[in-house]
């Protein structure tokens, strides 16, 4: 059934080898410090240093209908990844959906920028894209699927898409331990890939205070062994929860959909705001920091992203190089809501 | 004579069960899902054939039984015990599982969610002190497990238990303002949520005959106008039965799972469990529960 218990992960590794040791177990030893220095030599996507500096790009985008494929594509060549890093890799570009009503655009990572990011990793030379998620609220993926008009897309480019929510599993110790939480439970389809992408939406967020590449993979952890809301990862601590799975996790890069994003009551309840950007990086942290300072939200009053500082990457401005557009070029205030604890006094 | 479904149905969970131990996978070439397993034994059960399978079937969750009467995911996952009452239903009838069913009823009663004081600082309207039953150990009481746990106690005997009664009343108090239910907020932060068919459905036959037909009436009429248009396999199946539990069952409901089984030629074969669902919503005349009453 693929279960594996208690496997050590420690920092600064990537997510492949994270992956990989919970399959070694306790027998990994020197193969896992090789495995370390093999992988670092080709760079780390994401280390785990103390403040090192980043980058993040920001692209214009005013709508849906236009040349995202064009856009994604020259933030990849801005963040150099180029056709040499992604030939022959797998990809699996990780959504978010929540749940879905009738015209809205504001919820889910919008299906047209799902699209152009797997057109352009083909583009890269990539052997396989995959899309996949576990959604937080709905157990009925396909409905969601359907009317976020996902499923139409995923048809129509012969997509495949994987409900993380029943894949089977693995479980491996938590070694960053921001949470009390002994073990993480993850879908094996993390380990089939080489790169896994958080596809995030700009939103602010009634408990987190916004919601973006690092809140998204909440939808990594299976809906089986964490339930329907991840109630598990709210008990733990919803930003102690954010920074141990990301930890594990490690994604590759992000991209945030802000072309319509949401403010006040998100992730569901509040209202379409059109910030007109997509955001990239390969520092999540950064990203998340960035995206904060473009909604008009300071980063460091976020708590999870206070938390991911200096440990899992940076949030500091001027650590950040920003690629493309200026922040100021493209600042769009989220509106907050004063009697959301979440929200208090983290306004820029 | 088998009609097309039926037979579907059979060819296709052939293809993914895994011997010797008899469970059921996910999909073809897939690891064992013992929520799957369950639903399977379920729509067997429905259907009234392949006693071979349904022993199997049977067999295997038993496998996942722990000492205190929890049924998990895995022997590894003792958290995830969410699968308990769908192992009640999947060995309903089986005299060789009686009393691992009394077992698991026993640790459902004595088994609660996460729970806390009402108070008016709280960001959410539903009275959280009331005890159901979570997905996950340590966490919240839910709609749909609550759901789940009552039809399981009722249909084993447990109607007039004090949990059951309780389970009942959290399933009224989490009922949305507007009708239907959702995963189990109905407000938060003053905004009233949004309903789901799945979880209406379920809830709606937990709730039925216990409660006078005027307080779930609103999540009726909810269900019936949203599934005109739901055609996925869990929305539509979970929402038929809960119509149907209260006597409302579509005219056109075995067209509604024709068309939700016709749409795999664009999506690909549905996973077991949903279709297994699926089976069985096409298969109780008045809801879950008289899958087991016949």
């Amino acid at each position: 059934m693929g279960h594996q218990e208690n496997s050590p992960c420690r920092k600064g590794w990537s997510r492949r080898e994270f992956i990989g040791a919970s399959l070694a177990g306790a027998a990994l030893g020197l193969g896992t410090y090789w495995a370390y220095r093999r992988f670092s030599a080709t760079g780390l996507s994401w280390s785990f240093a103390p403040e090192k500096p980043a980058e993040t790009f920001i692209a214009k985008a005013p709508r849906y209908q236009m040349d995202l494929v064009s856009l994604i594509l020259r933030g990849m060549q801005e963040l150099r990844i180029t056709p040499q890093v992604i030939q022959g890799k797998r990809i699996l570009l990780k959504p978010n959906l929540v749940e879905t009503r009738e015209g809205s655009e504001h919820i889910n990572t919008h299906p047209l920028v799902v699209r152009a990011a797997v057109e352009a990793f083909l583009h890269l030379g990539a052997a396989r894209v995959l899309v996949a998620e576990g959604v937080g609220h709905r157990r009925d993926t396909f409905m969601v699927l359907e009317e976020s008009g996902l499923a139409e897309v995923l048809f129509e480019d012969r997509i495949p898409f994987v409900d993380l929510n029943y894949d089977t599993v693995f479980t491996m110790a938590n070694s960053h331990r921001a949470t009390r939480l002994a073990t993480l439970t993850f879908p094996d389809t993390l380990k089939q890939v080489d790169w896994i992408v958080s596809m995030a939406k700009m939103k602010t967020h009634h408990w987190a205070g916004v919601t973006l590449s690092m809140k998204n993979l909440f939808g990594v952890m299976p809906g089986s062994y964490y339930g329907w809301p991840k109630n598990v990862l709210h008990h733990a601590g919803i930003a102690e929860s954010i920074l141990d799975i990301a930890a594990a996790v490690k994604p590759q890069l992000a991209i945030v959909d802000g072309i319509i994003g949401m403010e006040g009551d998100g992730p569901i309840m509040g209202t379409p705001k059109a910030a007109g950007v997509l955001v990239m990086g390969r520092n999540l942290p950064a990203v998340d920091a960035t995206c904060a300072r473009i909604m008009g939200i300071n980063p460091h009053r976020i708590l999870y992203l206070a938390g991911a500082a200096g440990r899992l990457g940076t949030i500091r401005e001027d650590r950040i190089r920003q690629l493309g557009e200026t922040i100021a070029g493209v600042r769009t205030p989220f509106a907050l809501i004063d009697t959301i604890p979440a929200q208090q006094g983290i306004k820029l | 004579m088998q009609d097309q479904f039926t037979a579907a149905y059979l060819e296709t969970i052939r293809t993914r069960v895994l011997d010797p131990q008899g469970g059921f996978t996910g999909q073809a070439g897939g690891g064992y899902r013992a929520d799957a397993t369950a639903w399977v034994a379920v729509a067997l059960q429905a259907m009234g054939k392949e006693t071979e399978l349904l022993n199997a079937a049977r067999a295997s969750l038993a496998a996942l039984q722990l000492d205190d009467g929890r049924v998990c995911l895995s022997t590894q996952h003792h958290d995830t015990f969410w699968l308990t009452p769908l192992a009640i239903l999947a060995w309903q009838g089986a005299s060789d599982y009686r009393e691992l069913q009394a077992r698991a009823g026993r640790f459902l009663l004595a088994t609660t969610g996460r729970h806390w004081q009402r108070s008016p600082s709280l960001p959410f309207a539903h009275d959280p002190s009331l005890r159901g039953w979570p997905w996950i150990a340590n966490t919240h009481s839910w709609v749909e497990p609550t759901s789940l746990a009552i039809l399981a106690l009722r249909i084993t005997g447990g109607a007039e238990q004090e949990r059951v009664k309780e389970g009942l009343h959290l399933l009224l108090d989490r009922q949305l303002p507007g009708g239907g239910w959702n995963y189990g907020n109905t407000k938060v932060f003053g905004q009233e949520l949004f309903p789901f068919p799945e979880s209406t459905g379920t809830a709606l036959n937990a709730l039925k005959g216990m409660v006078p037909k005027s307080q779930i009436q609103k999540s009726l009429d909810y269900l019936k106008s949203r599934l005109q248009d739901v055609r996925t396999p869990l929305s539509l199946g979970w929402g038929l039965m809960g119509l149907a539990s209260w006597g409302e069952k579509p005219t056109e409901a075995r067209a509604m799972i024709n068309e939700c089984l016709e749409r795999q030629k664009r999506y690909g074969s549905y996973d077991t469990a949903s279709l297994s669902l699926l089976m069985v919503a096409s298969r109780a005349p008045q809801g879950l529960e008289s899958v087991f009453t016949k």
